[in-house]
């Protein structure tokens, strides 16, 4: 097995779209660890990689085997990291696997929040930072300047960063040079118990949940005998297999000290191996497991219902494969008077909600309606119960509340110093509390606020992407529960309440955003047979109307001769963009009713 | 579809008893259409099935629609046939003696009742009074003119090759060769068309004393020049809120005038003395063919892309089916096959069940008079519309979309516009 001295454990830090998974892909062609030929693009990222027996494996690490100028042999362990902000905590377990990390700064965008949020976890994390700069063949990229922001956050010297192109593969080698040079070898006692820390999963079908671990100490075999713990959730199992990606999941007879690969465990569920949690042995135990470990919390919640009744069962089938991979996910059944039968989600964030709706609607093809993300809030009742409430629609009647209490978040953004000024329009719009300001680069500032998560989860990202011509990126994270002056927006259609439609907000807003949702709602609710009114109402008192006037003309009156099933075509095409329809009383709304609150844009 | 609450009528069952009797069938007639796909020029909006510029196949065109005439008759010819009607395209860019030979096919193949309707579709462009007289001649009695309107620039923007001018020419020379029975069609609903322009038409028609009137609603078909120029921009989409103003206006101003409304969009002269039109008839001067679309029943149609249809009523252990076929489309292959003996026939359709049953209500709601014939209904499907679709007729009712009497179903003046809004609620 390999010497210690000669792995090397490490991950890519980037802003989206700076060429992460770009340069993983050169890193694999250029240790042969993927030949060109059948390189799938950006292999690291797929989550289709490999899908044998109908399962998605993902490769969250991977093992290459380069020979370095100094002619040694080592084994060097790419470990994925999750890219979106929601998955913070996630990242942080990625990094606290590795020893180093490779910083890739798009040499035209220059650093941005993203990046930083991820090197802030780096450097707490105590990794050795590789600063690369890509994309430096395009036309716009300015690679001093950036080569200067780097410099201003990590300190060292200009000339001593990397330059490459991960496209064309200029200068890729030297960055796994730099890996070698620079990334020490890990630490760790061989001979202490074993503890290996779990920074990723997945299911199989046959093995059951296999961790990705990363072993810190010890060593484990694939014996079977040897049982294994896991210390958070005192779970115990067998060890089917033990193994690397290479990127394939291939069987070894044991991990060592420093060794990144996995463990199929056979457990069922993977809640059972929460990402963050230690595996030791059952019969010599270590005393203490690795820090760090907490169970992700889902912040977001929404209701996800199938436009078609019948297709309940395949959501449910659906949301249960992915929460097979997905610990972070939940749902419970939930059902509304007027969308049926359907769950109630919650995620870790609005782009988690979002990738699971796309990977529901993609990969299972289901036609989902999603109801207005909502948070979690907490309300004192005047009896003095507590409730944690995650659905409008459960909000006891206003006379009953003592107190209500909302999630707020810790938001930084980062920008170019000319969109201060709209960046902070937005943020107090958004009843955020301005923290502060720091010039952390020429031209560009990073700011910090106090803000309801509720105002993040509806539009905000989009907004502040057009307000900053898509220059400014954010980061945000869980600060406290805050009481706030907060009501219940119900919407009639009809003169008919629909519960999905229901949201709570600041008393503030109600006028507002009342006013626009109705507007929105007359702009996407097609005419109907009959005049339909939209109220907009908070206790009972109407906020704002609307009306839909009635249809007046819609019939064919063109002689087509005998060919009546033509005619008879054109009417089942017109029920067929019905059925996408769900009907609320003697009202057919269409879906985009539901996700109106979403799109109500400037107004709200 | 809500086909629980059907009663299946099986007529050696017990149930049998409680069905009251049904009236006689009727006589099962038998329409012909006949295709003739040619223009002297294709209009802007048309998407049907014809052609300018295929002179050259007239005469070959003729013989293989003879043909394929005489290879039917064998198998329909026993049926009664009542109504004729030659549409196109303009059949009257064929000549006398080619209109001739194929109404003489018709006649050898099949038996033609004495007062058999005979429409023939005319442009008013390109006909004068001595054929109109070789029409009359060969039996014609009924003659659809495509007016389209009676305003020039109308008729220009439209790619009509006649004037005003012709339409009120056309009109008496058809009347003086002894045409009596005249139907005018026109078009509402352009763009940008002005309430006051479709009024003049409107009365300018009325003024012409027609017998029949038929108003369509313009619309964009797929890959017309008129489509080209919406997409485009150089012409707006036809507006729905001015073309409901439109109809509206046309709706009184053809009631002002005494014409019956019988079809969505089709008018029929005022009564004449002594004739007595009952509410729920469609009266005497509608069109016999059309209305055998509208109340689904049997219909041949000969030439390319013509449809047939032919309904099996329910009967002892038989569940009622039709079956639909059409020809292929283009004018070469059609006579390409029927010279070399083969059917034209391109695809066929069987039309059981639920879906037949939503094709007598589409068809059958259209009639804004007679309406759908609950007997008619139950005779064709063996059940009845009142049960097995009360659910949807409660709710259409009581949004005053419909109304009944103990003999029929229909739309109200509310529902009319509506049409396809409560059609399309009976399809499966």
């Amino acid at each position: 097995m390999t010497d210690t001295s000669l792995i090397r454990n490490f991950c890519i830090i980037a802003h989206i779209d700076h060429g992460k998974s770009t340069l993983a892909d050169r890193l694999l062609e250029a240790t042969a660890t993927i030949d060109a030929r059948n390189m799938v693009a950006q292999a690291l990222d797929s989550m289709d990689l490999e899908r044998e027996r109908g399962v998605t494996i993902k490769a969250s690490a991977v093992r290459m085997r380069y020979p370095a100028k100094d002619g040694l042999i080592y084994s060097l362990n790419l470990i994925d990291t999750p890219g979106h902000v929601d998955f913070t905590y996630e990242v942080s377990r990625a990094l606290a696997a590795c020893e180093g990390a490779i910083l890739v700064v798009d040499a035209s965008q220059g650093v941005e929040a993203q990046t930083l949020a991820n090197l802030y976890l780096a450097v707490e994390a105590g990794l050795e930072i590789v600063p690369v700069l890509n994309k430096i063949d395009l036309p716009a990229a300015r690679p001093d300047e950036v080569a200067d922001e780097v410099v201003a956050i990590l300190g060292g010297k200009a000339e001593d960063i990397l330059r490459i192109s991960a496209k064309s593969g200029l200068n890729v080698e030297a960055v796994l040079e730099a890996v070698v040079r620079h990334v020490p070898p890990p630490a760790g006692d061989p001979a202490a118990p074993l503890r290996a820390v779990v920074f990723d999963s997945h299911y199989d079908v046959y093995k059951g949940v296999v961790a990705h671990v990363r072993v810190f100490d010890g060593a484990v075999n694939a014996i079977r005998d040897e049982r294994l713990r896991l210390m958070a959730t005192e779970v115990t199992f067998e060890p089917l297999e033990v193994g690397t990606f290479t990127p394939r999941m291939t069987p070894v007879d044991r991990l060592n000290t420093g060794a990144v690969g996995y463990i199929a465990t056979g457990l069922k569920d993977v809640r059972q191996a929460q990402v963050g949690d230690t595996i030791t042995h059952v019969a010599r135990p270590a005393t203490t497991a690795l820090p760090g470990y907490h169970v992700a919390k889902p912040m977001v919640f929404a209701g996800l219902y199938p436009t078609d009744s019948e297709d309940y069962i395949g959501l449910r089938d659906a949301l249960d494969k992915l929460r097979l991979n997905d610990a972070a996910l939940v749902s419970e059944p939930e059902s509304s008077a007027a969308l049926g039968l359907g769950f109630r989600c919650g995620f870790l964030g609005l782009f988690h909600m979002e990738i699971v709706q796309e990977r529901l609607e993609r990969e299972y093809n289901l036609d989902l309606l999603a109801t207005a993300p909502s948070v979690i809030y907490e309300v004192l009742k005047r009896d003095g119960e507590h409730l944690f409430i995650d659905n409008p629609a459960d909000l006891p009647d206003p006379s009953h509340i003592e107190a209500i209490y909302e999630p707020w978040m810790h938001l930084t953004v980062w920008s170019p110093d000319a969109y201060i000024g709209p960046i902070m329009e937005l943020v107090t719009k958004r009843r955020g509390d301005f923290e502060k300001m720091e010039f952390v680069a020429e031209g560009r500032v990073m700011m910090t606020y106090h803000i309801p998560l509720s105002e993040l989860i509806v539009e905000f990202y989009d907004q502040l992407k057009s307000r900053t011509r898509g220059y400014a990126s954010m980061d945000y994270q869980f600060d406290n529960y805050r009481a706030g002056d907060l009501v219940r927006l119900d919407i009639l259609i009809n003169d008919e309440p629909v519960d999905a439609l229901s949201l709570i907000l600041h008393r503030d807003k109600a006028h507002t955003v009342g006013s626009a949702l109705a507007r929105k709602l007359k702009e996407v609710i097609p005419r109907q047979m009959f005049k339909v009114p939209i109220q907009a109402a908070t206790g009972g008192r109407i906020v704002a109307r609307q009306t839909v006037n009635a249809m007046r003309k819609d019939v064919l009156a063109k002689c087509y001769g005998g060919d009546v099933t033509r005619k008879r075509k054109l009417l089942e095409k017109q029920k067929e963009g019905k059925k996408r329809m769900k009907r609320i009383g003697a009202v057919e709304l269409p879906q985009e009713a539901f996700m109106a609150v979403l799109k109500l844009g400037e107004d709200s | 579809m809500r086909l629980g609450a059907c009663t299946i009528i099986a007529p050696m069952s017990s149930q049998a008893l409680l069905v009251p009797e049904l009236p006689a069938p009727p006589s099962r007639g038998l329409g012909i259409y006949v295709h003739i796909p040619f223009c002297v020029r294709k209009c802007a909006y048309c998407d049907f099935n014809t052609y300018a510029g295929l002179e050259a196949l007239h005469e070959t065109y003729v013989a293989a629609l003879c043909r394929e005439i005489t290879q039917a008759a064998p198998t329909h010819g026993h049926r009664k046939v009542d109504s004729v009607f030659i549409g196109g395209g303009t059949p009257t860019v064929l000549s006398g003696s080619q209109l001739a030979r194929i109404l003489g096919a018709l006649r050898a193949g099949f038996s033609m009742v004495p007062d058999c309707e005979l429409t023939v579709e005319a442009n008013p462009g390109a006909t004068d009074q001595s054929r109109f007289r070789e029409l009359a001649d060969l039996g014609v009695n009924r003659l659809s003119l495509g007016a389209q309107s009676f305003q020039e620039a109308e008729l220009r923007f439209l790619g009509r090759i006649h004037g005003v001018a012709e339409l009120g020419t056309a009109v008496d020379a058809a009347r003086a060769a002894g045409l009596q029975r005249i139907n005018l069609d026109l078009i509402f609903g352009l763009p940008g068309q002005e309430r006051v322009a479709w009024h003049r038409s409107l009365d300018a028609a009325l003024a012409l004393a027609p017998e029949h009137l038929s108003l369509y609603s313009l619309i964009v078909e797929p890959e017309t020049p008129l489509a080209a120029w919406v997409a485009s921009g150089r012409v707006a989409a036809p507006d729905d809120d001015l073309a409901a103003d439109l109809y509206e206006d046309a709706r009184e101003r053809m009631a002002a005038a005494g014409y019956l409304h019988y079809e969505i969009a089709n008018w029929v002269r005022p009564p004449v003395a002594g004739e007595a039109v009952d509410a729920w008839t469609s009266p005497p001067g509608a069109s016999r063919h059309n209305l055998r679309y509208w109340r689904n029943e049997d219909y041949l149609g000969f030439g390319p892309g013509a449809h047939s249809c032919l309904h099996q009523p329910a009967a002892e252990g038989a569940a009622h089916q039709a079956r639909r076929w059409w020809n292929l489309k283009s004018v070469p292959e059609y006579i390409r096959r029927l010279g070399a003996g083969q059917e034209p026939e391109d695809q066929s359709e069987r039309v059981v069940g639920a879906l037949a049953m939503a094709e007598s209500m589409m068809l059958g709601l259209r009639l804004v008079r007679e309406g759908l014939s609950w007997a008619a209904f139950q005779r064709l499907h063996g059940v009845d519309a009142r049960e097995c679709y009360a659910p949807i007729l409660a709710e259409l009712s009581e949004w005053g979309m419909l109304e009944s009497s103990s003999s029929a179903l229909r739309l109200s003046a509310k529902g009319v516009p509506l049409g396809n809004q409560i059609f399309s609620r009976f399809l499966p």
